[in-house]
C-alpha cells in the first residue's frame, strides 16, 4: 500500500519474501493473535478474556485500523487536508492500537484486584460477600503470590499503564490516566 | 462394481455448470445398504428447504452486520463480498447443523456462524488478489480486487477477519453458550484460518509441487472442518464427537472439491472449450478422472461411517448425511436460493 522499503530498521517483509506471502503473513499473524489471546491467558475469568478479544478485534478492524489506513490511502495526492482529517486518521490508525493495549490492561487487571479486594476488605466496603474466595478456594493472585506481592503487581500494572500513556497529550488522555488510577485504587 | 445413478426426490435445478446429462455415478446414501428407517428419513428430508431457510436467516444477519458507514468504501467493498448473491453459504449452514445435533435453540449458532461466512469470504478476497491467484471473477461477480481496487480489497479482507470475531463476542447469548466454550470456538477458528490451516494451503497452492491432497486438505476441507467443529463445540458436544465432526467436516469439504473438479472437466470434455483451468493443480488434473472417482467414494464413505458414529442422535443426524449426498449429486442450484 505505502510501497514502503524499510520497516522497522529492516526491509519490509514484500520485499524479502514477496507480495503473495507477506498477506498470507498478515493474515496469520492476525488470527494467530486471536488464538493466542483466546488460549494463553492465565487466572483470568473466561468473561474477561472474551470481552479482551472484543476490544482487540474492535481497535483493528473497521472501527480502528483498518479505517486509518482507507483514510491515509485516500489522503494521497489530496492538497487541502485539513487537521481534523489528520486527526481521524491518527486516531485510527495509531491511536486505537494503543487504546486497545490499555483498555485491555485494565479488563485483565479486575482480576488481579479483585482478588485482593476479596481478601482484605469487609462485605460491606465491598458490596458483595468478602472472603468466599478463600472459602471456595479458589487459585487467586493472594493466594498463590500472598497479599503483599499481589498489592506490588497491582501497583506495577498500574504504573505499566500510565507509562503507556506518557507520549500523549495530557489533557486528551486524562480520561485514561484517572481509569487506570480508579481500578488501581478502588475500594470496591 | 455396480453403482446406481443418482436423483433425489427433490425438484432438480442444476448447477450453470452442470448440465443435465452428467451424472456422478456414485451409491448416494438413499440407497438399499442403508438401513430402512434413515435411509426413508434421508430421501424425505428437503435439504434444499432447510437451506432455504438458514440461507435467508444468515444473510439478514449478515446485511445488518455490515453497515455501510463512513469512509463508504471499506464498508461497501466489504459488503460486495459477504452479500455476493452467489455466496452458497456452506460454512454457516454447515455450523448451524452441526449445532443441532446437540443442541436445541439455532440463537446461539448463528453469530458464529456469521463470522464463519465473514471469515471465508475474507479468505477468498485475498486469495483471488493478483499476487494471489489473481482470479478475475468469484461466485460469478468480477473479483473485490477488480472493483475496489487492490489496496481496498486487502483491507476488506483485514477488517472481515476481526469483525467476525467481533461478532461472536458480541452477539452469543451468553445464557446460551459459556464463555469458556465461546474462547474455544474463537481459537478454532483463528487456527482454522492462519498459519495452521488456510493461509498454509494457499502458501502450499502458491509454490506449487505435488501436494495437491495437502492443499485440498488444507483449503476447501478446512472450512468444512471448521464449520462443524464450532457448532459441535457451541452446543456443548464432547472430544470425542467433536473429533468426529471434524474428520467428517474435512472429508465433507474436500469432496466436494473433488467433485468440483470432476464435473469442471466432465464439462470441459463435452464442450470442448478450454474451461477454466486451475493451472493443472486439481485432482483431475494429477490423477485422471478414474482415480478421482474413487477419491469421491472413499471420501462419501469415510463422511458417511464418522456420522454412523452418532446414531444415538437419530433424525438429528440427518441435515449432515444429506450434505454428502449434495455434495456428489448437486440436486438444486444454492444461488437460486437467493431469489
Amino acid at each position: 500500500m505505502d510501497n514502503d522499503d524499510l520497516r522497522r530498521g529492516k526491509p519490509t517483509n514484500h520485499k524479502v519474501f514477496g507480495e503473495d506471502i507477506d498477506v498470507l503473513a498478515g493474515d496469520a499473524l492476525l488470527d494467530f493473535a486471536f488464538e493466542h489471546v483466546a488460549v494463553s491467558i492465565v487466572g483470568v475469568t473466561p468473561g474477561r478474556i472474551v470481552r479482551a478479544i472484543g476490544e482487540l478485534a474492535k481497535s483493528i478492524g473497521a472501527e480502528g485500523l483498518v479505517t486509518g489506513q482507507v483514510m491515509d490511502i485516500n489522503s494521497e495526492g489530496l492538497t487541502d487536508v485539513g487537521l481534523d482529517y489528520l486527526e481521524f486518521i491518527h486516531v485510527h490508525k495509531t491511536a486505537a492500537l494503543l487504546e486497545a493495549a490499555v483498555v485491555l490492561e485494565a479488563i485483565l487487571r479486575v482480576d488481579v484486584l479483585d482478588d485482593i479486594l476479596d481478601v482484605t476488605k469487609s462485605s460491606k466496603e465491598l458490596g458483595k460477600t468478602a472472603g468466599k474466595d478463600l472459602l471456595a478456594d479458589k487459585v487467586t493472585y493472594p493466594k498463590l503470590i500472598g497479599i503483599e506481592k499481589s498489592k506490588e503487581f497491582a501497583e506495577k500494572l498500574r504504573s505499566d499503564s500510565l507509562e503507556l500513556l506518557q507520549g500523549f497529550d495530557s489533557e486528551k488522555a486524562a480520561p485514561l490516566i484517572a481509569l487506570a488510577n480508579y481500578i488501581a485504587y478502588r475500594q470496591n | 462394481m455396480v453403482f446406481s445413478t443418482v436423483l433425489t426426490s427433490v425438484p432438480n435445478l442444476y448447477l450453470t455448470r452442470k448440465p443435465k446429462d452428467i451424472h456422478i455415478p456414485i451409491r448416494c446414501l438413499s440407497s438399499p445398504s442403508v438401513s430402512i428407517s434413515s435411509q426413508s428419513n434421508l430421501t424425505q428430508f428437503d435439504l434444499k428447504a432447510y437451506w432455504a431457510i438458514l440461507y435467508a436467516e444468515i444473510t439478514q444477519k449478515l446485511e445488518e452486520a455490515i453497515p455501510v458507514k463512513y469512509p463508504d468504501q471499506i464498508y461497501e467493498a466489504m459488503r460486495y463480498s459477504v452479500l455476493a448473491k452467489g455466496a452458497k453459504r456452506a460454512p454457516p449452514v454447515m455450523c448451524v447443523a452441526a449445532y443441532e445435533i446437540f443442541g436445541d435453540n439455532r440463537l446461539a449458532a448463528f453469530p458464529t456462524a456469521c463470522a464463519l461466512e465473514m471469515v471465508h469470504a475474507a479468505s477468498l478476497i485475498h486469495d483471488d488478489l493478483p499476487c494471489m491467484d489473481d482470479a478475475p471473477e468469484r461466485r460469478g461477480q468480477p473479483s473485490n480486487h477488480k472493483v475496489f481496487g487492490d489496496d481496498m480489497a486487502i483491507l476488506a479482507g483485514d477488517a472481515l477477519f476481526p469483525l467476525g470475531f467481533h461478532h461472536i463476542v458480541m452477539h452469543t447469548p451468553p445464557e446460551l453458550v459459556p464463555e469458556s466454550r465461546l474462547l474455544h470456538v474463537i481459537a478454532e477458528i483463528a487456527r482454522t484460518v492462519g498459519s495452521s490451516g488456510m493461509a498454509a494451503g494457499q502458501f502450499l497452492d502458491l509454490k506449487g509441487g505435488n501436494t495437491v491432497d495437502f492443499i485440498q486438505e488444507k483449503k476447501y476441507g478446512a472450512m468444512g472442518e471448521c464449520s462443524a467443529v464450532c457448532g459441535g463445540l457451541l452446543a456443548g458436544a464432547r472430544d470425542d464427537e467433536i473429533e468426529r465432526l471434524r474428520r467428517y467436516g474435512r472429508a465433507v469439504g474436500v469432496l466436494y472439491e473433488v467433485v468440483n473438479d470432476v464435473l469442471l472437466s466432465k464439462l470441459t470434455e463435452k464442450e470442448g472449450t478450454e474451461g477454466q483451468e486451475k493451472k493443472g493443480k486439481g485432482y483431475v488434473s494429477l490423477y485422471g478422472i478414474e482415480k478421482s472417482m474413487e477419491i469421491i467414494e472413499e471420501l462419501r464413505s469415510k463422511a458417511k461411517n464418522e456420522l454412523d458414529g452418532f446414531e444415538k442422535y437419530g433424525d438429528r443426524v440427518v441435515p449432515l448425511y444429506s450434505f454428502i449426498d449434495y455434495a456428489i449429486n448437486r440436486g438444486f442450484n444454492v444461488s437460486d436460493l437467493s431469489q
